[in-house]
């Protein structure tokens, strides 16, 4: 039987939805091998109470995100973190870098009579609360990447996110450097998988996918401050999409 | 009474939740509640480079986000200063129209027209209306690839930067672009004809309109903000001066007015007051629609969404032809940094969108602000919702949700947008 699918989101732009819906090629394939249980951006279908994987977009922002996690983590066998937001935090996270109060101020103005949303908490990455099987990581999702990762889903196999850095792409792509033409780029931390598709357009990386594991930090910030950028340049451009590195310490 | 809860209301970008209450023909309760939370975008890019604004703010909406670039990169280059060139200027509006295609077919489609043939989602008529499905996917598939061509990315388009694009596609790659779009003409067509022939209700929005507007063009990347029942027109990047936002208990969202009414953005405004530019294509269309202009029918959105397909996909092939004849450079023009300010709009699929920036003398930006077009429409819907129900109170229950959702999705809202 096909396993029930349900695609969720948390705090986010909705952007890897809109990647899953732009499958065009595919997504008739896809909807063929799987039973989708719930998706709002798509469907007026209601959630169910049973199924198998949960596909989740965002990052958790209240509490009432954390207790749909929560609950999503009891009922389904498998948990996609999809995006930058699932993953790291992503672009809600760069909240993180100021006083919640003040964040209030500076979008409603002081002393606002805002009553909805409470219980509002730092942005962070899902598996901060839950165990996630599977990592889609990117702002936004790259969709045969996500394809890789559902085949891998639906075939039992393992979760097999790169862990290596974005220069090793570039090397493939025969990407000239670009340190090697004044620039800052993260792919130097960056995890890869994406094939490095902003570098290979003439854009320097700014690290979407989150520091990769094998990353060496300190060396990264040496190579950094000898082409004479700033001793801070790598923790400032990171922040963009990694600040819960920074809250979790 | 009949009232009306819906919670998580599906097939909008966001989450929101509508609750309408009527007794004995009068509205007691009309509320848009959105819960989206803010992800506080304007506090985000507080002491963030200038350069990284586009990056940013494109992150508001996964669903427009080409338009949240080109008017980031806008308002940053008026705020330095910085002119681009001819050839800059029609990328751009490229990238904006591909998002335009992707987003229009989306919405129809996907979002809207489940409605009108009674099911959940569209993805049943793959199997009963393979046509329909396949035209859907073809001209969304279109508008995706076209701002991928440009931007290098469908979602989150990376070449687009201050000054210019640091990567154009190749002549031969522009030229194939002219024939395909072209070629989905008739697909636009189709779909005015498809959401023509659907039913909606005979009903006329009190609220004012906007859209920009241009001499010589359909404005979509650049003009002068119009008001359609003022008869004024300003400087869009002005709007803060025209444009009055307010909090209200309920939403996460900022209420929006101009000159103390609601108001409406989006298809119907820009076709109103921008229908002596619709070019041949989108005239034809707009005769198949069998509306006249001007319409204060709110549920005009749908079909005049599926005119300007027809205009677009037309209009885009004629700019990818000058782009082939007039040579130039869109290569990112040089410019000094300093201290400035600025503000800009484009018109995005659901309406006017507006950026603006304060920077310092070292690049960093010490302010931002977004005015997204559903934070604009979201006072109308209200005003519609509660005009509108009371006119509908007596179908049976599922009839009256039904077609109160059609009100709502018709705006094409983008929650998330409208939060940020």
């Amino acid at each position: 039987m096909a396993p029930r699918v349900v695609v969720l989101s948390l705090a986010s732009d909705f952007g890897c939805q809109v990647q899953l819906s732009n499958m065009t090629d595919e997504i008739l394939d896809v909807l063929g091998v799987i039973d989708l249980g719930y998706w709002q951006l798509a469907s007026s279908g209601h959630m169910p109470t049973e199924y198998d994987v949960a596909i989740i977009e965002g990052a958790v922002t209240t509490d009432e995100h954390l207790e749909l996690l929560r609950d999503v983590r009891q009922t389904a066998a498998v948990v996609i973190a999809m995006g930058a937001c699932a993953n790291t935090g992503g672009i809600p996270g760069l909240a993180n870098l100021v006083d919640l109060d003040e964040r209030y101020t500076v979008v409603y103005g002081s002393g606002s009579a805002l009553k909805v949303a409470p219980g509002k908490r730092a942005p962070m990455p899902l598996d901060e609360f839950i165990h996630v099987d599977y990592h889609v990581p990117g702002c936004p999702i790259d969709t045969s990447e996500f394809l890789r990762v559902l085949s891998h889903v639906l075939l039992g196999m393992k979760d097999r996110v790169p862990n290596l850095t974005m220069c090793a792409s570039c090397k493939l792509n025969q990407t000239v450097c670009f340190f090697d033409r004044g620039q800052l780029c993260l792919g130097l931390v960056t995890r890869a998988g994406c094939g490095a598709r902003c570098p290979s357009l003439n854009r320097p990386c700014t690290g979407c996918r989150g520091v990769a594991p094998d990353a060496n930090l300190e060396s990264a910030r040496t190579i950094i401050v000898a082409a004479g950028h700033r001793a801070d340049a790598l923790e400032n451009g990171l922040r963009i999409y990694n600040t819960s590195q920074e809250v979790r310490g | 009474m009949a009232r009306l809860t819906v919670e998580h209301v599906a097939r909008i970008e966001g989450h929101g939740n509508i609750t309408v209450g009527v007794e004995n023909g009068e509205v007691r309760e009309v509320r848009m509640d959105v819960v989206e939370p803010a992800r506080f975008f304007e506090s985000m890019v507080v002491g963030r480079r200038f350069d990284e604004a586009p990056l940013i703010t494109s992150r508001i909406c996964g669903i427009c986000s080409p338009n949240h670039v080109v008017t980031s990169i806008k308002a940053i280059e008026a705020a330095l200063g910085v002119e681009v060139s001819e050839r800059t200027k029609i990328l751009r509006t490229l990238l904006v129209y591909g998002s335009y295609l992707q987003n229009h077919a989306t919405h129809l489609y996907i979002l809207a027209a489940p409605d009108y043939v009674g099911l959940p989602s569209v993805f049943p008529l793959a199997a009963s209306m393979p046509e329909v499905v396949e035209r859907a996917l073809r001209l969304k598939k279109l508008g995706n690839d076209l701002t991928t061509a440009v931007g290098g990315r469908a979602v989150h388009p990376v070449s687009a930067v201050v000054g210019g694009f640091t990567q154009e596609p190749k002549p031969e790659v522009l030229a194939s672009y002219r024939d395909m779009l072209l070629g989905v003409v008739d697909d636009a067509l189709a779909t005015v004809e498809l959401f023509a022939s659907f039913q909606v209700p005979d009903f006329a929005t009190a609220g004012e309109m906007l859209a920009l507007t241009a001499d010589d063009d359909y404005a979509i990347y650049d003009g002068d903000t119009a008001a359609m029942d003022a008869g004024w027109r300003r400087p869009a990047g002005e709007y803060r001066s025209f444009v009055t936002e307010g909090i209200v208990g309920h939403s996460n969202a900022k209420h929006s007015t101009v000159d103390g009414r609601p108001f409406l953005v989006g298809s119907v405004a820009r076709a109103n007051i921008n229908s002596d530019q619709l070019n041949d294509a989108g005239r034809a269309a707009l005769a198949r629609s069998g509306i006249t202009l001007p319409t204060r029918n709110t549920f005009h959105m749908n079909v005049l969404q599926a005119v300007e397909l027809a205009d677009a996909s037309a209009r885009c092939a004629g700019y990818v032809e000058r782009l082939m004849e007039m040579g130039g450079s869109s290569a990112p023009e040089p410019f000094r940094i300093r201290a400035g300010e600025g503000g800009s709009a484009t018109e995005a699929p659901r309406g006017t969108l507006y950026h603006s920036y304060a920077i310092d003398d070292d690049g960093l930006i010490t302010r931002g602000d977004v005015i997204t077009p559903t934070a604009q429409n979201l006072a109308n819907i209200e005003a519609d919702m509660r005009a509108f129900a009371p006119t509908v109170a007596d179908r049976s229950e599922a009839e009256f949700a039904l077609l109160i959702e059609e009100l709502v999705r018709a705006y094409d809202p983008c929650l998330s947008c409208s939060v940020h």
